[in-house]
């Protein structure tokens, strides 16, 4: 299957068919965080330049808005970066699908492992779909390069509408929804089911704790469980 | 401008962690850890979604717990009736979210 001749063609319209409703269900989040963004005492241009140094939704609002209320750059770098400490998980657990391509390539797809683009990806590269290292690069930059100027761009517009926007339309649920949605194709099975269960619940019990300590926390949990799940299933 | 360092060295450090495996590629991670990587997403997605779901404002409050918790069901059964369609499935949880907001709030002003 992965030698015939339209096999780049088939994934890279693969990749578009999946991104793009990606990008509309993140559409009211970035409009949201760029308009957040704006509310900040920061230059407009500084805050959005969180959408190309970041490329995260989640470790930008944290930023921005420790910055916003005067937080020291040791606490504010230090807060972002344990909540982005996933993407540590998230190089992990796809290296394995990428460790055949050319170095450049994974020097350059590090920049873009943001959630969307992960989760897509490793739906696919664990599917049935039994993509090469080639197809599995060409589908990974293309959804990379649908997402991302899709971020730098809705980002952008929220920044410019800010006030704009209606107070009343509230979007502040968008964005767990979108995570909510990219989690559900993963549970594949009942120690996924219990990763995520377990993942869920200590992170709520640990909501309280500073710096988004109780999201490592939960996250580290779910592994564990998962992990000892699975192993017993053998 | 130390605004834009602070931000550039979380994207440094956000560049570091993505890369860290990624490009010390190994084709086959230790066993032990391969085990635990299928885990990841679920658990890392479910850890930052639900507590934005049960206590979106910090804590557990009825009047904002319940409709979140609404949208996320909404949400979950459209993705799963309607062929993982996600905007329909996304922008259905938020209308039931508003939906559900607006009940809460009506029922509470009437008690």
């Amino acid at each position: 299957m992965t030698t015939n001749r339209d096999a780049p063609t088939r994934v890279v319209g693969a990749a578009v068919r999946d991104a793009t409703p990606v990008v509309f269900a993140y559409t009211p989040f970035g409009l949201a965080l760029g308009a957040t963004l704006a509310a900040t005492h920061l230059s407009p241009l500084v805050a959005w330049s969180s959408s190309p140094l970041l490329f995260g939704g989640a470790a930008q609002l944290l930023a921005v808005q420790l910055l916003d209320a005067g937080a020291s750059a040791v606490l504010v770098v230090l807060g972002a970066l344990v909540v982005n400490a996933r993407m540590l998980l998230y190089s992990a657990a796809l290296a394995p699908h990428t460790a055949a391509w050319p170095a450049r390539w994974r020097w350059l797809g590090a920049y873009l492992l943001a959630d969307p683009v992960y989760a897509l990806a490793i739906t696919r590269f664990t599917g049935p779909d039994e993509d090469g290292p080639r197809e599995r690069l060409r589908y990974y930059f293309t959804v990379g390069l649908v997402m991302w100027p899709a971020w730098m761009a809705l980002t952008g517009a929220g920044v410019l509408l800010g006030g704009a926007l209606p107070a009343s339309l509230r979007l502040d649920l968008a964005a767990p929804l979108t995570f909510l949605l990219l989690l559900l194709p993963m549970l594949t099975s009942r120690p996924a089911y219990a990763a995520a269960a377990t993942g869920g619940a200590l992170a709520v019990v640990t909501s309280g704790l500073p710096w988004g300590l109780g999201l490592l926390a939960g996250a580290a949990a779910g592994i564990a469980v998962g992990g000892y799940l699975g192993g017993r299933h053998d | 401008m130390t605004e834009l360092l602070t931000l550039a060295a979380i994207g440094l450090g956000t560049y570091a962690m993505r890369a860290a495996f990624l490009v010390t590629a190994q084709r086959q991670p230790p066993a032990a850890v391969a085990r635990l990587l299928p885990y990841v997403g679920p658990a890392v997605l479910a850890a930052i979604a639900a507590p934005a779901f049960v206590a979106p404002h910090g804590t557990i409050a009825v009047a904002d717990t319940a409709p979140a918790l609404v949208a996320a069901t909404v949400a979950w059964l459209a993705w799963r009736r309607l062929r993982r369609n996600l905007p329909i499935a996304l922008f259905g949880g938020l209308a039931a979210w508003w939906v559900a907001s607006w009940a809460v709030t009506a029922v509470q002003a009437t008690s």
